[in-house]
């Protein structure tokens, strides 16, 4: 040891301050928790317990008035079930979509290497300029996609143009509301989201796939299994783990997802596309109700931290 | 559509168009900038004509004819110098007068030594950012731009303009001219219980844009009533679908001011009115009903896109020639008439057209105003917060003078706000097709003079024409709720109003 | 398993296509960005090369040419919004200023307290483990007013003072990057045994020195895939950056104020967003391996 490393372990040497505990190295990442993580939700919450009355500036302490509107208020409905909606879909369609891509791409010949890095692009893409391509090739006049699906028949041009477009296969009917399931203007934001979010879900499967054991499968095809029996018997089951930890982290994501709604349909048309945490912008950023905002914000966290811990519990996934 | 229509859709203050000042120079920096004579109006223009761009004419960017009065210049350095080295901030949309601004930027520093920073977000951005500003009293913005739907909502946040003007006469600008704006700006607009929320900066308005060549072609005549406007959109969209043209087009986007403004027009048509004398919403009355029954009518032979479009996309319809005949924004004109645009020429500008008779006033809740053209107007206000309140208050004077609207109409051809400008030579100069043209002055004027409406002027105006508004109606014309029926869809309005209304006290 | 020529034709060919058509939106977004506005707003159909060029939108916003001198020297009014506001190299520099600070700070931050979690049991670990998961849960819209209201009342907006602006945002990106960072790190240190720690505390070095001389070295490529991850993600974060800043404009924010309701100069849009990529892009590349590990915060190796 050099003369300096011996003055600065005696510096270090009082009793919490020696860099055996584990204080001194979790200090600034704990500090910068506390400031900008705990602090701003503390206020929040101090923000959802007070209100503004009408015609006036001043806040109010109510902590009641916010957290009973929640349960009153129509929207909520509509923003629950579309949230629920858009993260089961989008999270649905990512996984198989990101898996079958990944068991296509995942062999060592020639040029997949290419593919696959190819692949990454839509993730460097910022979120909120995706949905801006989006905006413009689902456009009922100019836009390509658009275009494309008139040709197919898929669509009518005569109808509103898809992310105005509010018909959908399924409604729901809660407390006197009615939500629609899946409208048009949704799968469009879903679009988006699946299109930037896929090559993710790739790349984490091509990982898992790569780390199977290859002895399993020889054994199975020396059985006289084929490959769908494999997959289903063999793949499916070994990377589950991946598979949890995937729908996990993209779960969490979806579910406060704001820029694709905010950019290509602001919520509407109507209430089609509103979902928690886009009301939430709403509310603070078109109607200055912050404290109302807050309040859906933090029903959100709620119901994250709620969904997350049932799932790892369930799925027993760990840190 | 106009800056200032972006802002009602967010309802917050929409800061300050003020744009920046105006740098002048000499006049060889001016020639070789080239940007002498552009002025807020040119600003305005764009912001009001098409927030897709400046449809203005920048080659007159630095002619002699525009140059600033080498008296504002020295008023500028006189009364500016003093507060040298302070920066004014404002938001605005992006619109094309940021060319003009850009070089005005440098005009109003070089003689007072005041910064001006500019904000240019969308306007959704610029109530999210104003509202943010306001109620949480960040004091980030010096000026404000306030829509008239929102004058109520921030009257409370702002300077009053003329008595600034009295309380700080070696502050003043010579000749600002109070009595220049049109009264009926004045009164409806920029007046609020008595006083005066900011000072007039735009006034886009609604009047009636047709496509010459397609009623010559179909021998149509000029149209006059709303009867005339329906019969010849639907001739018009039965003759040339085939060629990708429809009869009109809308600004129905769902959960968007603009849908609030086609809206109010429709009914205002109809002889009805958004608030009765009883401060009740009467927009689901049987004049009501009838007038959203028709722009459902109008919306068939409109193009689908339509209830995904606000005053951008309609204007986009116009200049793609897409449309034959539309009752929308003056601010249209210089667009579909600049170089790009494939219906350059061809659109023939005549005041709104009329409907049943008109709700009378005192039938009316709120202040409302039923007539034939909705107009849009804005005031740029002085933020009650801003930390650099006589900076900003000489930049917003000569952002407003007569020399600047008169020169910036000449760049950007929209209407302005003062009178003397529409008599002015270098305007009426421009009074032909081609970019920033002015020719469809005379009718917005003959609209501001006669037939000018107005919104309701109350605090929870900016939210209801912003949200629940747009948004029922949105659902009622994609299909998604209420089943087609018009009546459904405005009680449902009707009631969430009015509880709203009677909660707020109101 | 042997494969027929024929499935592997088959298999390659639509591998290709799958890719290729992932590739779709984003070679018409390229497009876009060379296509003049009435080729983009055509209501005569969709134009693939029906038209002639320009790369006039990356010169005005990537290469700061003046709209205004284009205006002038083509004379005519192209129709468009005006210049200053569309240079974008001050957003580029916003955003890679915001970008390697937020970096600096969530990865110098980081590796200590993964480190240690690593390596030092102590009671309450897990709870701290669930603790950084939970930042992750939060909604940027749960916290962006108070972020507001909080940096006002400290005077750290940008408005007030440039400095504290870039600091200021740079903070918070390093906030939440700072679950991903850590849990990270904290599989990479767990990669490396403690044998090689205790190895040389034995020798007489502490436990810092332990750190800062062996371990860390050993797993610089850890380090750099989380400093690629931090690098994507503050370069492509929104919310926040709209809210918090004025003066400053990253890029995303940037190409946001190019769109007005129905969209505005989508030639500008296109060209500072396939600006934009690039930087990403590369990074993502080359640390390609250590990507997966990132992305499920270090419960999965590759």
């Amino acid at each position: 040891m050099s003369v300096t490393d011996k003055k600065i372990s005696r510096f270090l040497s009082t009793s919490w301050m020696t860099s055996e505990h584990p204080l001194p190295w979790l200090l600034p990442a704990s500090a910068l928790m506390i400031v900008f993580g705990i602090y701003p939700l503390l206020y929040a919450i101090w923000l959802s317990l007070h209100r503004v009355p009408a015609g006036r500036r001043q806040m109010v302490f109510d902590p009641l008035f916010n957290w009973t509107k929640i349960f009153v208020d129509p929207n909520m409905i509509a923003a629950l079930v579309n949230t629920f909606v858009y993260t089961f879909v989008a999270l649905t369609l990512q996984m198989i979509l990101g898996l079958s891509i990944a068991l296509l791409l995942d062999t060592d010949r020639r040029g997949y290497s290419i593919l696959r890095a190819i692949m990454t692009l839509p993730l460097v893409m910022p979120p909120a300029v995706t949905a801006m391509i989006f905006l413009l090739m689902l456009n009922g006049s100019f836009g390509v996609l658009a275009h494309g699906l008139f040709a197919l028949g898929v669509l009518d041009p005569a109808q509103p143009p898809i992310l105005a477009n509010g018909s959908a296969p399924f409604s729901l009917t809660l407390l006197g509301e009615t939500v629609k399931i899946l409208p048009l203007a949704m799968m469009g934001v879903i679009l988006a989201d699946v299109w930037q979010w896929t090559p993710f879900m790739v790349l984490i499967m091509l990982a898992g796939l790569r780390s199977l054991p290859k002895e399993p499968f020889e054994a199975a095809a020396i059985d006289g299994a084929n490959s769908w029996q494999m997959f289903v018997r063999l793949t499916l089951p070994m990377m589950s783990k991946v598979i949890a930890i995937a729908l996990l982290i993209r779960g969490i994501d979806i579910f406060r997802m704001v820029d694709y709604i905010h950019v290509m349909t602001a919520r509407g048309p109507g209430t089609a596309t509103l979902t928690l945490p886009t009301y939430a912008t709403q509310e603070a950023f078109t109607k200055g109700v912050f404290n109302y905002s807050s309040t859906i914000a933090l029903v959100t966290l709620i119901l994250i931290i709620l969904t997350s811990t049932l799932f790892m519990k369930i799925f027993r996934v760990r840190l | 559509m106009s800056f200032k229509e972006h802002d009602r859709k967010t309802h917050i203050i929409d800061l300050a168009r003020a744009y920046s000042t105006r740098r002048i120079s000499k006049r060889e920096f001016l020639k070789k900038v080239g940007l002498a004579g552009i002025g807020f109006s040119a600003f305005n223009a764009g912001l009001l004509g098409n927030t897709r761009g400046f449809y203005g004419d920048t080659s007159l960017i630095g002619t002699e004819a525009l140059a600033q009065d080498a008296s504002v210049t020295k008023w500028l350095k006189d009364v500016g110098s003093k507060f040298k080295g302070t920066t004014i901030r404002y938001t605005s949309e992006a619109t094309p007068p940021t060319v003009v601004l850009d070089k005005i930027k440098k005009e109003f520093i070089d003689p007072t030594g005041i910064n001006v920073e500019i904000e240019i977000v969308p306007l959704e951005q610029v109530l999210a950012k104003a509202t943010l500003d306001v109620q949480g009293q960040l004091g980030s913005y010096d000026l404000y731009y306030l829509d008239q739907s929102w004058i109520s909502t921030f009257a409370e946040d702002t300077v009053e303009p003329k008595e600034y003007y009295k309380k700080k006469p070696d502050l003043a600008m010579p000749n600002f001219d109070w009595d220049d704006f049109s009264p009926g700006l004045a009164k409806g607009l920029a007046e609020y219980k008595g006083k005066w929320v900011g000072i007039p900066f735009d006034v886009p308005i609604f009047i009636t844009m047709y496509r010459q060549d397609l009623w010559d072609k179909h021998k149509l005549s000029p149209p006059k009533t709303v009867d005339d406007f329906t019969k010849a959109a639907k001739i018009i969209f039965e003759a040339e679908k085939a060629n990708g043209i429809y009869g009109t087009g809308l600004q129905a986007k769902s959960g968007h001011y603009s849908l609030n403004c086609d809206w109010t027009q429709m009914i205002w048509n109809e002889g009805g009115s958004i608030f009765g004398a009883d401060k009740k919403f009467t927009g689901n009355d049987e004049a009501g009903v009838r007038g959203l029954k028709l722009y459902q009518e109008w919306a068939k032979v409109a193009p689908p896109e339509s209830v995904n479009s606000t005053w951008d996309g309609q204007g986009a319809m116009m200049v793609a020639g897409q449309v034959g005949i539309v009752n929308s924004w003056a601010e249209y004109m210089p667009g579909v008439d600049s170089a790009e645009s494939k219906t350059k020429g061809l659109w023939t500008p005549v005041t709104p057209v009329t409907g049943k008779a008109l709700r009378p006033v005192d039938k009316a809740g709120f202040g409302e105003i039923p007539n034939y053209g909705h107009q849009g107007a804005s005031v740029l206000g002085l933020s009650k917060y801003s930390k650099n309140l006589d900076a900003a208050w000489i930049f917003m004077q000569w952002a407003c003078s007569k020399d600047v609207v008169a020169r910036c109409t000449t760049i950007g051809g929209f209407a302005p706000v003062r009178t003397s400008s529409y008599s002015d030579p270098r305007i009426l100069d421009k009074a032909k097709p081609g970019p920033g043209t002015t020719r469809h002055l005379p009718v917005v004027k003959a609209t501001i003079d006669n037939l000018m409406a107005s919104e309701p002027d109350m605090p929870l105006w900016a939210g209801f024409s912003n949200n629940e508004i747009p948004v029922n109606l949105g659902k009622l014309l994609t299909g998604q709720d209420f089943g087609g029926d018009a009546k459904k869809c405005m009680d449902t309005v009707a009631k969430v109003i009015d509880k709203a209304v009677a909660d707020a006290g109101l | 398993m042997m494969q027929s020529r024929s499935s592997i034709f088959i298999r390659d060919t639509f591998a290709i296509a799958v890719v290729l058509l992932f590739m779709f939106p984003l070679f018409w977004w390229s497009l876009t960005s060379i296509k003049p506005d009435y080729a983009i707003f055509d209501k005569d159909g969709i134009n693939w090369v029906n038209f002639e060029p320009t790369f006039d939108n990356y010169r005005v916003t990537v290469f700061g040419q003046s709209r205004l001198s284009e205006v002038e020297e083509k004379g005519f009014s192209v129709g468009n919004a005006g210049a200053g506001s569309y240079d974008s190299r001050q957003s580029l520099f916003d955003s890679i200023i915001i970008a390697l600070g937020a970096t600096l700070i969530s990865v110098g931050v980081a590796v200590f307290a993964s480190y240690a979690l690593s390596r030092i049991p102590f009671r309450g670990r897990v709870s701290y483990l669930n603790w950084v998961l939970g930042q992750r849960f939060m909604p940027p819209v749960a916290i962006v007013v108070p972020l507001v209201l909080i940096y006002r009342d400290f005077g750290m907006r940008d408005v007030n003072n440039i400095f504290l602006g870039y600091l200021g945002l740079i903070l918070i990106y390093a906030l939440m990057n700072l679950p991903i960072v850590l849990l990270l790190m904290k599989s990479f240190f767990d990669d490396i045994p403690k044998d090689v720690d205790e190895a040389a505390m034995i020798d007489g070095a502490t436990q810092w020195q332990a750190f800062w001389r062996i371990v860390l070295p050993m797993v610089k490529g850890g380090v750099a895939a989380c400093a690629v991850l931090c690098f994507v993600f503050a370069w492509t974060e929104f919310l926040i950056s709209l809210m918090l800043t004025t003066d400053i404009r990253t890029v995303p924010v940037k190409i946001s104020t190019f769109v007005t309701s129905t969209g505005n100069e989508w030639g500008f849009i296109s060209a500072l967003g396939m600006a934009g990529v690039i930087p990403g892009f590369i990074f993502i590349i080359l640390v390609q391996r250590h990507l997966v590990r990132g992305l499920t915060l270090g419960s999965l190796k590759e």
